[in-house]
């Protein structure tokens, strides 16, 4: 595929967005440190996912290992030492490639890093990459990168509906005034939430295409997502919510297939007892 | 499969757009309550890292802490820390951290009280992958150790 074509397919649009916000925010943080350690994820993620596909006999997919490796940077702080950044690469690539069906990961990969990575190496994740520290206005540049890309991927029912129950639930918190929904609600944790929501929760591999199970899916991932903020704080419930709603889209591809199975299945039978 | 008609898309963004602006209203006390207070907001802008070592340092030997413990607090968008330093013949005797509110595990800052003892200062080395701990740390030290000079 040439440079051109492959600007337009969903995998370039993500690389395309997300490289700009790279440079967006090292020029607004002031620091290279940032490309330092986009550079050390994508080289770590490429050497685990060469290795594992080498031994394996399988195909290696290199744009989404590179989009892996830059959400990966953009997420840990720029000042996380360089083995907190290649592990977190390494275990995303690794979940990639372990917990599949038919051939596809079940997690989201980059977010099933960042996860354990936080119980793991405590690396401190600032989502500078999603401008937190930057002026508020800067989330400007991750709504037009966000618009763009869910147009692409077609996955305007998931976001909308993730991000309508998230602030719903947010709202919720806020009148009772349980857990820090203040926070949420505001820099650098809204940004966060934008980013994650258009460009890790929108993982055509991990989430569901049809549009009233992508409803679901943005439903779920959101209200487990505030239960473990509520009850936990910290930074980890953005992931853990996906995590549940992947398990959700695996569930809805494995019943979907065995439906299909057991519908084979019948018609087989009926053809043999027609023709007996 | 069909798009999403850009009506929708738009009618969607406003719906969601004005639920995200009730809850940012809503807890706009919230919020409001973990702002720093105008004279910690000052303290922080007019002491640099190192000129905050210096002046504390030149203020022990002139013997300017009162004997006590003070309670100082640092902040930033990820939390904050709450500290009690205690202050015995211009030596600073304990530090503890008394409330935790960062977005990290307190675990990362566990051993910074214990290198405040040893430094006889609130800098201290930055904890890998805690820079925000760190810093909200850092604060809430030299805001007690501001305290015991004015007292």
């Amino acid at each position: 595929m040439n440079a051109p074509k492959w600007l337009k397919t969903p995998k370039g649009y993500v690389t395309i967005s997300i490289a700009a916000f790279l440079f967006i925010a090292s020029i607004g943080s002031i620091t290279l440190m940032g490309i330092v350690n986009s550079l050390i994820a994508i080289v770590a993620a490429f050497v685990t996912d060469s290795i594992y596909c080498a031994l394996k006999n399988r195909k290696s997919s290199k744009d989404s290992t590179v989009i892996t490796g830059l959400i990966i940077s953009l997420v840990l702080s720029f000042t996380t030492p360089w083995y907190m950044v290649a592990g977190t690469a390494v275990m995303a690539i690794l979940s990639k490639h372990l917990f599949v069906y038919k051939k596809k990961p079940i997690f989201n990969p980059a977010a099933f890093g960042l996860l354990l990575s936080i119980f793991l190496f405590h690396p401190g994740q600032s989502w500078w990459g999603a401008f937190g520290d930057l002026p508020w206005w800067m989330i400007g540049f991750l709504l037009i990168g966000g618009y763009l890309v869910t147009e692409r991927v077609n996955k305007f029912p998931q976001v909308f509906a993730y991000l309508g129950t998230f602030f719903l639930l947010l709202l919720l918190l806020g009148l009772l005034e349980i857990g820090g929904a203040a926070d949420a609600l505001r820099p650098p944790f809204i940004n966060a939430a934008l980013f994650f929501s258009f460009f890790m929760l929108t993982d055509p591999p991990t989430s569901p295409a049809k549009y009233q199970n992508q409803v679901v899916f943005g439903i779920v991932s959101a209200i487990a997502g505030i239960i473990v903020y509520a009850i936990f704080g910290g930074l980890t419930y953005l992931f853990i919510g996906l995590m549940i709603g992947n398990i959700y889209s695996y569930w809805k591809k494995l019943s979907t297939s065995k439906a299909a199975e057991r519908r084979q299945m019948r018609s087989k039978t009926s053809r043999r007892v027609i023709s007996g | 499969m069909k798009k999403m008609d850009k009506k929708w898309v738009l009618l969607c963004s406003t719906a969601i757009a004005a639920v995200y602006a009730a809850g940012y209203y809503t807890t706009e006390t919230q919020a409001a309550d973990g702002q720093p207070k105008p004279y910690m907001a000052n303290f922080v802008q007019s002491n640099s890292p190192t000129s905050t070592h210096t002046d504390v340092t030149s203020r022990q030997t002139q013997s300017r802490y009162k004997d006590g413990t003070y309670t100082g607090m640092g902040m930033n968008r990820r939390g904050s820390i709450e500290v009690q330093v205690t202050i015995k013949n211009d030596q600073i005797t304990d530090v503890e951290i008394s409330d935790f509110a960062m977005h990290y595990s307190e675990r990362d800052v566990v051993g910074l009280p214990e290198e405040v003892l040893q430094n006889q200062s609130p800098q201290v080395q930055n904890v890998s992958g805690a820079t925000y701990s760190t810093e909200a740390f850092q604060d809430a030290v030299q805001e007690a150790l501001n305290q015991a000079q004015n007292a």
